[in-house]
């Protein structure tokens, strides 16, 4: 069966109403441009000029205008409400596949350098289905609307485009300690790991703002690409063979994404996204297929059990890379995908169960193993897993509530994780460790790092920050739903990230007499980009209640005219969103207090017996020699351990995905 | 009356003796005697106490303790000796390594005699403590006060 | 939304913080003479738990480091604005949440003293606010789904603690499991043996006192009134599960609030503490059957 076009579909965005905006559209077209090319130019830039200090200032400056140039994006389209760019060419369409077929020769390369057959065999498959997608289906496919913008392609504009830039001016730094950390005689490679960043950033734009499903593909497969060169940069063995995995499992994914656009073309008879959903909207059951394979490319992408080990794997990489994996890219295009999706779960079970499920399991567990690692950099990847899982379960959810609930997991997610990483990135050269236990002290060694380390940990599992309050939302539209499961699995997977959390927060929170303070030497870069992330949290948690009127709200009612929006409002009020700003205040005053000494008589702390060095916590032991106390945290191995947990989740995961797809093809081939 | 007396949290501390006081103490806020008829809460920690009931003699090995543990408690304080081995080194006290009493270490506020110590005097060293107790509290605040 | 909706919980808080410990202090002086009698001994005065917080306001101010008191100003703040959003009738979640937040900030309190004693006892509260969480989370969903089965709305319910009011009969009547899975829980809440790991009443000293052991004098008595204030709170979730229409229902709500401190003292008094992994085991089981089950029959009403 085939739906044409939108046409005689009253429901969503009339597109008559599109076409109005366009003409004053075609005029702003610059605008979008200006996104997807400042970064590309950037990138070509770093290429050409190798030079430090010219990098230094290209880097800056472009880092800025991306910045700006997403604010003053965000500030035009925020009234307009969605707008669709009446914009596409040929020649646009021939690059597209001239993307991907360049991405797959650049894979087959690396392939062959390093002999790995399964990427060579995927990058094989995948160029095959797009060939025959691209020349064999695509080419009588006309999508009018290349571009378009809505409301949660301006909050991911805004993600990407500040803290995405953020990522690149801290990565200044970093990298100069890093390559301190080198080889003398090692290649300076720097300029390829900016171009890729900036790259990273373009396609991200490309993703949230195309409508031509095609377009978007490329740009996908570019995200996949560089993070491949990027987790693989150091050249190390593990480094090698973590990208490779990362490229193997994002590959099936891309497959996975030509064949939902195959299922699209046959099936629904489109490539342009928003005529998809409006077709899935009218007709739930024809797009049942495509969705599927869609989730299953967003799943691999945001990392979601089986897949995980990609994303544990890319921590060999350096910390801004990680940074800009977890917080605002790459991960993001997953569930930016999803969330976009997320009304047609709404009306299609078998995909909505999958994404429920394999999102839902993955927090729950990935919550558990982040209590047993004690490498700061994997507690935050899992951690990302786990909330990724979230918001995955969220969009599987697909009502107006849970919707609301994942894109403020998305935002909240995106500013915590990429402070914790940028912090936990210079904490790590200034202390020699990523290893919680020696963060130790950090309080004292670096009082503000370590403030601005506990702010964004605190932020990332307890009210009154943001993502509590989404989840808040999550467990509301699950309660609504009678998700019985989802509920169980939030409340553990909850209780687990209190004690992941927390006993990291409590490692920092130690003050000792005066240990040194080592974080003079920290580089300007990295504290403007820490800082920017820090403003950025503390505003976003304060704003909340007008991020949610003006931005996600708005958002949620226009991707949801099909259905009643009964709204949050009843549930989570507006006085406890203002009650949760004035906390959020209370809290970040008593973290920044304390900086200036107390009046009171400063003791020594309890040692029971004769104390030798108190900040050591050396005492004199029963044979009057001395004794160190020691205290560790509890990481409970036996039980919340990765050789126990990860298996359960591969296996039911990849059963439940398995199953749904098989469901889906047995579904369309009965219909 | 001050507070700092109706809830004297007492704090116990064995130096080198034979264990007899010790086991008085205990009695002393065991059911039988019910030390919490007058707010006493026996704590293991000298932060939180108010009296120090120290059992024992003091001798080179245990001095030291026997001082952190006092000086880790807070202001106002006070120290009773249980038992006549914590007053005076008792039968231990020509032994070679024994320095003698409590008071050879810390000041001592209340002396409570006996082989081993019976829990009535004890309840009553502990009162006269209290008392004490109080008389360094009106001290304190009153000094606040001058400052 | 009117700005006295903002007001009133904030209103309420600044009642709570004086009520509260008020209350929680006399609960407390109940709590010593009922545990001393059942140990055979006569116990001290009603007031007593009031003597020994004015005693520790007089002593010396001293401190560890510059931050703990601060910490522990926060974990008060935080339970009487808690107290606040419940007794006005507020959102249960977000009662349940601030008052997680004031536990996070006693154990950083703790933390932040790098004193082994109270680095162990931070430990095992963590461990034991990971053990009760899920419970208090489904006891929130939970009333949610009763409420949308009770209230005249039509399948809509309430996370509002008010909406307990225009019930035509309380809760209990659906979710009595979670009512006992809550009960369970209370006892880690209330620092009662079998779970009183991290932070004892009695002279259970194997961490000396667990994460208040740097703590002392008035850091110590704001640690003593926001545990009665906390207390308080507590039994006020005990008593929202027999509240409805009637406003005598009120004085039942109390009465069973009172009947189960009683049974937590009686616990206490009989049971000797366990280790970490019973108490994580038994309390998620625990939330696991009488919150998973109860909620998933309201699910299929």
């Amino acid at each position: 069966m085939r739906c044409g076009t939108h046409s005689g579909t009253p429901i969503a965005v009339p597109l008559s109403h599109s076409h109005e905006v366009n003409e004053k559209g075609k005029a702003e077209m610059q605008l979008i441009a200006t996104l997807i090319l400042l970064p590309l130019i950037a990138a070509i830039l770093l290429l050409i000029i190798r030079q430090n200090t010219a990098r230094t200032i290209i880097v800056c400056a472009f880092g800025t205008l991306i910045a700006l140039a997403s604010v003053v994006f965000a500030g035009t389209y925020l009234a307009a409400g969605p707008v669709f760019f009446d914009f596409n060419h040929p020649l646009i369409d021939h690059a597209c596949t001239a993307i991907s077929g360049l991405c797959v020769v650049v894979i087959l390369a690396f392939s062959a350098k390093y002999k790995n057959i399964w990427a060579a065999l995927l990058a094989i498959i995948q160029i095959i289905v797009v060939m025959v997608v691209e020349f064999g289906f695509a080419s009588q496919m006309e999508v009018e609307i290349g571009l378009y913008t809505d409301l949660l392609s301006i909050i991911m504009v805004l993600i990407i485009g500040i803290i995405g830039s953020g990522i690149c001016i801290y990565a200044l730094g970093y990298m100069e300690d890093f390559q301190a950390h080198q080889d003398a005689a090692a290649r300076d490679r720097r300029p390829t790991f900016f171009a890729l960043m900036f790259i990273f950033l373009s396609a991200m734009f490309a993703i949230v703002l195309s409508n031509n499903m095609s377009w978007m593909f490329t740009a996908w497969e570019v995200t996949t690409l560089c993070s491949f060169l990027l987790i693989g940069y150091t050249k190390t063995d593990e480094a090698i063979r973590n990208a490779f995995r990362q490229i193997i499992m994002n590959l099936a994914g891309g497959i996975a994404f030509i064949v939902a656009l195959w299922f699209a073309i046959t099936d629904v008879g489109t490539l342009s996204l928003i005529e998809f959903l409006q077709a899935g909207i009218a007709n739930p059951a024809i797009v049942a297929v495509p969705i599927t394979f869609l989730a299953f490319a967003g799943i691999t992408k945001a990392a979601q059990m089986p897949f995980q080990t990609w994303l544990l794997g890319a921590m060999v990489a350096p910390t801004p890379t990680s940074a800009l994996l977890h917080s605002s890219t790459m991960v993001k295009a997953g569930v930016f995908l999803l969330v976009k999706l997320a009304p047609l779960f709404l009306l299609n079970t078998i995909p909505s169960v999958m994404v429920m499920l394999v999102g839902g399991i993955t927090f729950l567990l990935c919550s558990f193993m982040a209590i047993s690692q004690t490498n700061a950099k994997r507690v935050l990847a899992y951690s990302t897993i786990a909330n990724l899982g979230l918001i995955t379960m969220c969009a599987g959810v697909g009502t107006p509530e849970a919707v609301w609930a994942a894109i403020f997991l998305i935002i909240f997610h995106a500013i915590a994780k990429s402070l914790l990483f940028l912090c936990v990135g210079t904490a790590e050269h200034h202390i020699g460790s990523r290893d919680i236990e020696d963060m130790d002290l950090l309080f004292e060694r670096m009082p503000r790092l370590a403030r601005f380390m506990m702010l964004g940990i605190m932020c990332m599992f307890i009210a009154p920050f943001g993502m509590l309050i989404a989840k808040w939302g999550a467990l509301v539209s699950f309660a609504n739903m009678d998700q019985i499961a989802l509920i169980l699995i939030l409340a553990f997977g909850s209780a687990a990230t209190f004690m992941f959390w927390a006993k990291w927060l409590g490692k920092l929170a130690g003050i000792a007499g005066q240990p040194p303070n080592v974080e003079l030497s920290v580089h300007k870069s990295e504290w403007v980009s820490i800082l920017l992330m820090v403003m950025l949290l503390v505003f976003a948690c304060i704003a909340l209640p007008a991020i949610s009127a003006y931005l996600v709200e708005p958002y949620v009612v226009s991707a949801y005219q099909f259905a009643p929006v009964a709204f949050l409002v009843q549930d989570i009020s507006f006085d406890n969103l203002y009650l949760a700003s004035i906390s959020v205040c209370i809290v970040v005053i008593a973290l920044f207090c304390g900086l200036g000494r107390s009046k009171k008589r400063q003791v020594d702390v309890y040692l029971a017996g004769v104390s030798r060095d108190d900040d050591a916590r050396a005492f004199q032991n029963s044979l009057s020699g001395q004794t160190v106390a020691t205290a560790r945290n509890w990481y409970m191995e036996d039980v919340f351990g990765e050789a126990r947990i990860a298996p359960v989740g591969v296996v039911f995961n990849s059963v439940v995905m398995l199953c749904a797809v098989v469901l889906a093809l047995v579904g369309i081939t009965l219909a | 009356m001050g507070y700092a007396s109706k809830s004297p949290w007492v704090i116990h501390y064995d130096g080198s003796s034979c264990n007899g006081c010790d086991i008085e103490v205990l009695a002393t806020l065991c059911p039988g005697f019910d030390g919490e008829r007058f707010g006493v809460v026996n704590t293991g920690n000298p932060k939180h106490a108010d009296i120090f009931l120290v059992t024992g003699s003091v001798n080179a090995q245990n001095i030291d303790v026997v001082r952190e543990i006092y000086d880790q408690m807070i202001e106002p304080k006070v120290v009773v000796a249980c038992g006549i081995c914590a007053c005076s080194g008792g039968i231990f006290q020509d032994c070679y390594n024994v320095l003698g009493g409590v008071d050879k270490a810390i000041p001592v506020d209340v002396y409570a005699p006996g082989c081993a110590v019976r829990p009535e005097t004890l309840i009553d060293a502990i009162v006269e403590g209290v008392a004490v107790l109080d008389e360094k509290a009106a001290q304190m605040k009153s000094a606040e006060k001058a400052r | 939304m009117s700005l006295m909706e903002l007001i009133i919980p904030i209103l309420a808080s600044l009642v709570f913080a004086v009520v509260a410990p008020v209350v929680g202090c006399l609960l407390a002086g109940v709590d010593r003479i009922l545990s001393a009698r059942m140990q055979g001994r006569v116990g001290p005065p009603l007031l007593q738990p009031y003597y020994d917080v004015r005693k520790l306001m007089g002593k010396e101010r001293v401190d560890v480091n510059t931050v703990q008191g601060a910490y522990v100003v926060c974990a008060f703040i935080f339970a009487c604005l808690a107290g606040g959003i419940f007794f006005s009738g507020g959102n249960l979640l977000m009662c349940v949440f601030i008052i997680t937040l004031s536990s996070l900030f006693l154990i950083m309190a703790a933390w932040s003293t790098r004193s082994p004693y109270a680095e162990v006892g931070a430990a095992r509260e963590t461990m034991q606010v990971m053990s009760y969480e899920p419970m208090v989370l489904l006891f929130a969903v939970a009333f949610y789904m009763a409420t949308a089965l009770i209230l005249p709305t039509e399948g809509i319910g309430s996370f509002n603690v008010g909406a307990a009011f225009s019930l035509d009969f309380p809760v209990i009547a659906y979710i009595w499991p979670v009512f006992l899975g809550l009960l369970f829980i209370l006892t880690i809440k209330l620092r009662k043996s079998p779970f009183d790991l991290s932070m004892s009443h009695h002279a259970h000293q194997e961490i000396v006192r667990g994460i208040t052991t740097e703590m002392s004098g008035s850091t110590l008595a704001l640690v003593e009134v926001l545990h009665w204030c906390e207390n308080v709170l507590f039994l006020g979730w005990v008593s929202i599960f027999f509240v409805w229409g009637a406003w005598w229902s009120v004085l039942i709500a109390i009465v069973v609030a009172l009947a189960v401190y009683f049974l937590e003292i009686l616990i206490d008094n009989n049971f000797a503490r366990v280790k970490w992994q019973f108490m994580l085991k038994s309390a998620w089981a625990v939330a696991l059957v009488g919150g998973g089950i109860n909620i998933a029959v309201l699910a299929f009403v």
